[in-house]
């Protein structure tokens, strides 16, 4: 191969990298692009054992109907059944648009020992520009041995007058020591109307 | 159509997954002025914390600053609809 020198405009002739060379160990496994739908599910094609962490990217979840919550629930028969046991902690930061008000503290989204979908944001507007973006980090699903730490966190705009920024972090552990091999994200009610969730894999 | 997307595809519900979704929905729906409740008394709680120090025994707290929080304490009093919840004023601390 001949010598590529770098000029600081391309390297565009790089076809392809010595084995030395790092290249990182977070992959990209799936990109789900919603439109109109009731849910983004990843099933055991990709959460298995291929690798020890899992990191679901969410990027502009936009809700069809308004004041929802964004939730997940785990699964350890590749989806058929959406209902693992989970014990769960939250805390939230925000913060009105017109500075009238913060808070943060302890707030109750947790779940205890329950099989219900888990909160990761609240009161998801419908506005053009409301969203829900944030990421969620699943250690060892496949394990067989240990409960299923996730931790994750979201950043909203709050369907509230005034509107609000609002930081909520979410962490938890799917109490079961069964492997969890597919993953549902879906609004409290109604279709997430658009929004990307992107997985990586991680080694 | 309904649908939901697996591993980035697109798949139609089934009618049993339709008619739970219908059951959620409802449910939902039913809570609905719960949440706003939650949500109301959070705020309120914020923003009564937030002068606690006012109220401390080595400090006389004023008049205004009584009035303020008194009306913090009994803004969720006679709210029956969700309606009614989101249109609450809060006051304003002077």
């Amino acid at each position: 191969m001949a010598l590529v020198k770098l000029n600081n405009q391309s390297i565009s002739e790089v076809t392809a990298l010595p084995a030395v060379v790092p290249i990182g160990s977070q992959v990209l496994l799936s990109t789900a692009t919603a439109s109109a739908s009731a849910s983004l599910s990843f099933n055991s094609t990709y959460i298995n054992s291929d690798y020890l962490v899992y990191k679901f990217e969410f990027i502009n979840c936009h809700p069809a109907t308004d004041n929802v919550s964004f939730t997940f629930n785990f699964s350890i028969d590749n989806g058929s059944n959406y209902n693992v046991v989970k014990t769960t902690t939250s805390f939230v930061s925000n913060h009105d648009e017109n500075d009238s008000g913060n808070n943060f503290g302890y707030q109750d989204f947790d779940l205890a020992q329950s099989t219900d979908y888990q909160i990761l944001a609240r009161l998801v507007g419908t506005e053009a520009d409301d969203n829900v973006s944030g990421s969620m980090t699943l250690f060892n699903p496949s394990s067989t041995t240990y409960v299923k730490h996730f931790t994750s966190t979201t950043n909203n705009v709050l369907s509230i007058s005034p509107p609000s920024t609002e930081e909520m972090f979410i962490s938890g552990y799917g109490n079961t020591t069964s492997a969890v091999n597919a993953i549902q994200f879906k609004m409290s009610s109604g279709n997430i109307d658009a929004g990307v969730i992107k997985l990586y894999g991680i080694n | 159509m309904e649908h939901k997307i697996i591993n980035g595809i697109s798949i139609p519900l089934t009618e049993a997954e339709i008619s739970a979704r219908l059951v959620d929905e409802a449910t939902w729906s039913e809570g609905a002025f719960g949440r706003s409740m939650a949500n109301l008394r959070q705020k309120r709680n914020a923003l009564l914390s937030s002068t606690d120090y006012l109220a401390l025994s080595d400090n006389t707290l004023s008049s205004t600053t009584a009035t303020y929080r008194q009306a913090l304490r009994d803004i969720t009093e006679g709210l029956t609809t969700k309606d009614e919840v989101e249109a609450v004023v809060f006051p304003t601390k002077e």
